[in-house]
């Protein structure tokens, strides 16, 4: 058996355009989908960052003087005037919005600086800046007036883009969230409470819960492509095999005493090697140019190799299948055809297009038992909990799959005198 | 075409059949190979001769019939006859992105050649079809020529008692079609083994072979050596005309004489047709002057296997 798969890799090996294309396409296309959606699903917070200049117009001294004269000007009584100028003594609306822009949550997404206005709708212009936080003349007079004494404020904080993004309108977001909760803070007279008010994040997007990993686009593009890949790996073999066919290479083969299964053997042991091959090959080099699983330990690629270990088997069983078929069928683009229809089937309810959590209830079901739905569902699940006993129910349904798909195409290959 | 050998039947097909759906494409097939032979399998395209050889060598299983080998049947368990049979299929039946070596080797490993004894399998075969020093080179960069001469070595490797070869020469260079002649002939002389040679030129089959079957329709029409299959056209005279013009009224004269069966106008002239030995001379150059045309040339041919083929099937072997 031993020369049949070393002719099957050797033919494999020396068809150099399939086995470029092969090795290489899985990478190019998840280092081009990884940067085609980094900004949209909002990863790479690095890449996605706002950097913004905070400028402040206002002179925040002359604010509080002018409100203090304004209150020794109202016909209140001297205790009511000493409270409120009580009040306004720990105030500082300014103050508060540089703890807002300095809060660890909002420092995620945004990278703030002080510049005067000149310079600063000089380096938005220069695209060196996203936006400006500016703070108008007269912003603490109006703050204080409006919180104080309910006056209609005339006079709002302002964010300045060269180019709306959805960076810059989810920026503007929080900011209005958090002005309306000061404002807020302030009308139920809890002024105490604000130099704690926290920003109010948009509401959306996914939930991260403590101490459990999210799995990033990158990470799902790896596993979706990768094993879509492999799936195509299946049907390559099972075309070499058409190619065999119709040289009658194959009939040349049954001319020999050897057993037929050997052949068939030949084709799923190459495939395998192939598909993980190709798998540890698409993880190795993506992993390099991209990091897409940072500091991840030693077990947990351990997990992963042999999970992928699985869905190798798994491609292969089907290989096994789609050989069978190509030696029954007589028309070879039948053969294409109903293997680019069972793959593609298997991707798209598989979720190797789309995230299964998008399917309807049913469809996920189905998609579960799918060799490429599984090993997502099986990583995903690896990826945020690192549980290693996770990964040994998928193991072992995978290893069975392939079990019994080498099995199905055992009885599928025809016997000798019907090909 | 050499001498028949007296020997015993060593394979023999017994009326054998193939139906393809409703189609009879190999009726009732009889034929045998003695041991040491060299037989020829003659017939026009879709005449059945490669269906033939597929249920000879067990890739085709047969709709009735039975192939026995040294007497045993060989429908139910054909395991025996692969092993002392080796078959040269008609298309290039190797893999392009493989070396002759690789090729060899893996047919080899598949024909279970013991591994100590490979190599100098591979070498053999190699310098019996003239191309070890091409050995390292892939199949894809070799002629036309030199893909058939591999594909024969790859029929060698287990040393087989039988060999089958299927049009071998089809669409090559002269010298490499002398090379696979040689060859075949060195096989079966020199080896001793069994060949059954399927061909569409007569002139390989007269010079390889010691008896002939011909096919049409899927059967066999006629079989023998070359002097028996001659002999079936010892009652007639195939005449060969040259005129110095040509002439219907001639050609209506002439197919008026006694004896003329058949008369066909050539570039040249006339073929005429007549019963063995009738003089017509006489007759036809009166008729030629009576029409004011001039005889260049007479000749009577001697007759060949294609004019046997052409007597029986109505066709040359080529159409």
């Amino acid at each position: 058996m031993g020369s049949f798969i070393k002719k099957d890799l050797l033919v494999f090996w020396r068809d150099r355009k399939e086995m470029l294309m092969t090795l290489l396409l899985p990478i190019i296309i998840i280092v081009v989908l990884n940067y085609a959606f980094a900004g949209i699903f909002n990863d790479d917070k690095e890449a996605t960052k706002l950097d913004i200049a905070f400028v402040q117009v206002d002179d925040e001294e002359k604010g509080f003087v002018q409100f203090k004269e304004r209150i020794q000007q109202l016909g209140l009584s001297q205790a009511e005037k000493e409270t409120m100028l009580e009040h306004v003594e720990n105030l500082s609306p300014i103050t508060l919005i540089r703890n807002f822009i300095n809060n660890p949550d909002v420092k995620e997404w945004v990278n703030a600086k002080e510049l005067t206005w000149e310079e600063a709708t000089d380096q938005v212009e220069s695209g060196e800046l996203d936006a400006i936080i500016r703070v108008p003349e007269g912003f603490t007079y109006e703050v204080l007036s409006t919180v104080m004494l309910g006056d209609k404020s005339t006079t709002a904080l302002t964010i300045h883009a060269a180019k709306q993004s959805t960076e810059v309108t989810t920026l503007q977001n929080i900011v209005n969230e958090f002005v309306n909760s000061l404002n807020m803070n302030f009308a139920l007279g809890r002024e105490g409470t604000l130099s704690a008010a926290e920003p109010i994040l948009p509401q959306g997007g996914r939930e991260v819960v403590e101490g459990i990993d999210t799995y990033t686009i990158s990470q799902y593009f790896i596993i979706a492509i990768g094993t879509l890949f492999g799936l195509f790996l299946a049907q390559s073999v099972a075309l070499k095999t058409v190619t065999e066919k119709r040289e009658r290479v194959f009939n040349r083969i049954l001319l020999t005493n050897s057993n037929p299964m050997h052949f068939l053997l030949g084709k799923t042991v190459s495939t395998f090697i192939l598909a993980w091959l190709q798998l540890m090959i698409t993880i190795t080099v993506t992993q390099l140019l991209l990091n897409i699983f940072p500091d991840k330990s030693v077990s947990f690629w351990f997990g992963m190799v042999l999970v992928f270990t699985s869905f190798s088997l798994m491609v292969a069983g089907l290989s096994a299948i789609f050989t069978s078929i190509t030696l029954n069928l007589k028309d070879s683009n039948a053969v294409s055809g109903l293997t680019t229809l069972i793959i593609m089937s298997l991707g798209v309810l598989g979720g190797s297009f789309f995230p299964l959590e998008g399917f309807p209830e049913l469809l996920q079901r189905i998609g579960e038992w799918t060799p490429n739905g599984l090993t997502m569902i099986a990583m995903i699940e690896y990826i945020q909990f690192s549980q290693f006993s996770d990964l040994l129910l998928p193991i072992v349904v995978l290893v069975a799959m392939s079990v019994v798909c080498f099995v199905i195409g055992m009885f599928m290959f025809p016997k000798r005198g019907r090909v | 075409m050499t001498e028949v050998k007296e020997c015993k039947k060593m394979l023999e097909t017994i009326k054998l059949s193939k139906n393809f759906k409703d189609k009879k494409v190999v009726d009732e097939i009889n034929l045998f190979l003695g041991e040491g032979e060299s037989v020829g399998l003659l017939g026009p395209n879709g005449a059945g001769k490669s269906t033939t050889i597929s249920m000879i060598s067990s890739l085709l299983k047969p709709t009735s019939g039975d192939v026995k080998l040294n007497g045993k049947s060989m429908i139910k368990d054909a395991a025996e006859m692969r092993r002392i049979l080796g078959v040269v299929p008609q298309e290039i039946a190797l893999y392009e992105e493989l070396s002759a070596y690789e090729n060899l080797k893996f047919f080899g490993r598949a024909y279970q050649v013991p591994k100590d004894k490979i190599e100098d399998r591979i070498q053999n075969v190699l310098e019996m079809v003239g191309l070890k020093d091409r050995q390292k080179e892939l199949i894809k960069t070799f002629s036309g020529g030199m893909k058939r001469r591999i594909n024969i070595a790859a029929a060698l490797l287990h040393e087989p008692k039988i060999l089958i070869f299927d049009e071998p020469t089809v669409g090559i260079d002269p010298q490499s079609r002398n090379h696979i002649l040689e060859t075949v002939r060195e096989l079966n002389v020199k080896h001793g083994t069994t060949v059954l040679y399927t061909s569409h030129y007569m002139e390989e089959v007269e010079q390889l072979c010691n008896r002939v079957y011909i096919m049409d329709h899927g059967k066999v029409i006629a079989s023998g050596t070359k002097s028996e299959l001659l002999s079936i056209l010892s009652s007639e005279d195939t005449i060969q005309v040259q005129l110095n013009k040509k002439s219907d009224v001639l050609l209506t004269e002439i197919k008026s004489f006694n004896h003329v069966y058949q008369v066909d106008e050539t570039d040249e002239g006339l073929r005429i047709i007549s019963r063995k030995g009738s003089n017509i001379l006489s007759d036809l150059v009166h008729a030629a002057e009576k029409a004011g045309i001039q005889i260049v040339n007479y000749q009577v041919e001697i007759p060949s296997l294609e004019d046997v083929f052409l007597h029986l099937t109505g066709k040359t072997l080529r159409d």
